[in-house]
């Protein structure tokens, strides 16, 4: 039994104007202490697959068929106190835009604290402190008396990550946790995240767009394409050898691969060129 | 030293408002039908008579002469005297503004205890289909039954059922503590009843803001339970707009709340208006209105402090405007 287990997993929104199916059978396994990069065009499913193992889609959206299940427990089952159950003691996530995930009328040191207390923690101010030094926050003390508004990306992405590990949880889901970060920035953040799952054993599941990045830090990957995973295996070999021809497209347009010359065309593009058809709209943004 | 300055601001923005609506009251004030002296004087009295009295009053000048002389003795704190007592009009006010005060504060009190709650669980009920019909439906009456309705109601029920609440007999606070409560009581419940409506439903649209941003997303997604996240994440930040609203209701309640007053005889500031319009004593209800206005002004500034306070992205004393 993998900790993860998402089989043929259908999620459906209602808008306006009509369902949209954001997930159309997407499968996916992971193991426990796996590091998994799940890797996809805007829109193709990620934040849906990732928000889908807490159980936590938007108001406006719903599993429409297939089952998630983690450590053998099929969320979709799971009652209101189930669900608290799950998400505080097995899932951590870290955002895509951590300043607007903290409460912006509470200081740092108030929130850990709430945090801390809640799992029967000590909220002492040394404590707090000590876990900002965990994620290499140079001084702490001060950062505990700021409000989310004084912090940069950089920092308040490290405040999410110390609340999300506070926890110890064993599966931790990023959903593009360093898009609103600076280049440098980006590397000392996701060396944070991937070194703390490191010591605590924690499964990785990172939704990201920069498959160089995931080269470096992920020995798996999969990839997603209008609400399916189109192609799972060893990073090396879907990097080298993709079999997709989705993944391949995604391929060529990796900015350290632009430089060789080849040309770059959605694979989207790619298909409506060749069955000279446009797009259906459904699914995609 | 930028907060003093920004105080400074806003009390001298306050005074040119006060001033707006000082000259508002005074020509409105003269609006109403009728001359003092034939109303002091009665219908038997000679013109001559009619004409000396105005012109002891001062009411003979043209209205903008008037108006320099009141409002130049309203600075120095002097509203002038009472035409009917002769007594200054801020005395008289003092002596009825305790038992209008106790009113106020009792029915902001329920107003808010009451309000609150219902506000965030219509707000929670909201998304679920159906959700806290009920309770909707009694706010939206609360807020559009009017008062006097609402009051004569109550007034019938206690008046012919014999309840142990005598009505018309209206003991006041300094007399009997106990018992100027509970005659305070119920008219305070009568005021409360708009007043809570209004609380629910803006405690209603502020938290279903709240409810939809990011932070609270990551609260659920932490497994926090449902009154720990409102309590934490989503009542401050909700505030801003319930205390703006209660610092207009507590100074239209100051104010006089002159048809509950009026019907349950409580002798507070607004009864004291009313019979101050049926007798033309201009001064009694310009100074009564300049009182509430004040309490207006001075309120909205603390609230305004306050939501510096609660949202520290609110910086509006660090703006120039
Ligand atoms: N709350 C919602 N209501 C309606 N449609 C939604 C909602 N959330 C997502 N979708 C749709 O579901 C599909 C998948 O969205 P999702 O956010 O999972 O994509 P993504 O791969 O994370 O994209 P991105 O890289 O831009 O973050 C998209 O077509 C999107 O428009
Ligand atoms: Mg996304």
């Amino acid at each position: 039994m993998s900790l993860i287990e998402i089989d043929d997993l259908v999620v459906e929104f209602r808008t306006p104007r009509g369902t949209v199916r954001a997930l159309a059978g997407a499968t996916l396994h992971a193991s426990a202490g796996e590091r998994i990069a799940i890797v996809g065009e805007s829109g193709s499913g990620k934040s849906t697959i990732g928000t889908a193992i807490g159980a936590l889609l938007p108001a406006n959206g719903g599993f429409a068929g297939g089952t998630v299940r983690v450590d053998g427990v099929d969320v979709g089952t799971l009652d209101r106190p189930g669900l608290r159950r799950l998400r505080r003691e097995t899932l951590g996530f870290i955002p895509q835009d951590p300043i607007a995930t903290l409460n912006p009328t509470m200081r740092v040191g108030g929130q850990l604290a709430l945090v801390v207390r809640d799992l029967g923690g000590d909220a002492s101010r040394a404590a707090l402190a000590q876990l900002l030094e965990e994620v290499q926050i140079a001084d702490p003390a001060d950062v505990l008396r700021r409000f989310p508004h004084q912090l940069s990306g950089g920092m308040a992405q490290r405040v999410a990550i110390a609340i999300a590990m506070a926890r110890r949880p064993r599966i931790l889901i990023a959903d593009e946790p360093t898009a609103a970060l600076d280049a440098n920035v980006r590397r000392e953040v996701l060396k944070l995240v991937f070194e703390a799952a490191e010591q605590t054993g924690a499964t990785v599941v990172w939704l990201s767009h920069d498959l160089d990045a995931v080269a470096k830090w992920c020995r798996r990957v999969a990839v997603m394409y209008r609400g399916r995973i189109v192609e799972d295996g060893p990073t090396a070999s879907v990097l080298e050898a993709p079999e997709h021809p989705y993944t391949q497209s995604l391929l060529a347009a990796m900015p350290s691969r632009l430089r060789r010359g080849v040309e770059v065309r959605t694979y989207t593009e790619m298909l409506a060129s060749q069955a000279g058809e446009p797009d259906d709209a459904e699914v995609g943004a | 030293m930028q907060t003093l300055r920004w105080v400074g601001r806003r009390l001298l923005m306050g005074l040119v408002t006060l001033l707006g609506i000082a000259l508002l009251v005074f020509f409105a004030a003269r609006l109403v039908p009728g001359q003092a002296a034939s109303v002091l004087l009665g219908p038997l009295a000679t013109q001559e008579q009619r004409d000396a009295l105005t012109a002891e009053l001062g009411l003979d000048r043209d209205l903008f002469t008037q108006f320099g002389i009141w409002i130049g003795k309203v600075v120095t704190g002097d509203f002038g005297d009472s035409i009917i007592s002769g007594q200054p009009v801020l005395d008289e006010i003092a002596l009825r503004l305790p038992v209008t005060a106790t009113l106020a504060l009792m029915a902001l009190g329920i107003a808010l205890l009451v309000g609150v709650p219902l506000g965030v669980l219509q707000a929670l009920r909201a998304r679920r289909r159906g959700g806290a019909v009920g309770s909707r439906v009694i706010s939206g009456l609360g807020i559009s039954v009017p008062e006097f309705v609402l009051g004569a109601l109550v007034v019938l029920l206690f008046s012919t059922v014999p309840l142990g609440i005598t009505i018309g007999a209206f003991t006041a606070i300094s007399d009997d503590l106990w018992l100027g409560l509970v005659s305070s009581l119920l008219p305070a419940l009568v005021l409360s009843v708009f007043c809570a409506a209004a609380t629910a439903r803006t405690t209603r649209d502020a938290v279903l803001g709240v409810l939809v941003e990011p932070w609270i997303q990551a609260a659920v997604g932490r497994g926090e339970r449902p009154w720990a996240i409102v309590r934490h994440h989503v009542l401050r930040n909700a505030s801003i707009p319930i205390l703006t609203l209660a610092a207009t209701l507590l100074a239209y309640l100051l104010g006089g709340a002159v048809i509950v007053e009026g019907l349950f005889n409580v002798p507070g500031v607004g009864s004291y208006m009313l019979l101050a319009m049926d007798r033309r004593d201009y001064a009694v209800i310009q100074a009564a209105v300049m009182l509430a206005a004040v309490v207006f002004v001075v309120m909205s500034v603390l609230v305004e402090l306050a939501s510096n306070l609660i949202d520290p992205r609110v910086s509006t004393m660090g703006a120039t405007t």
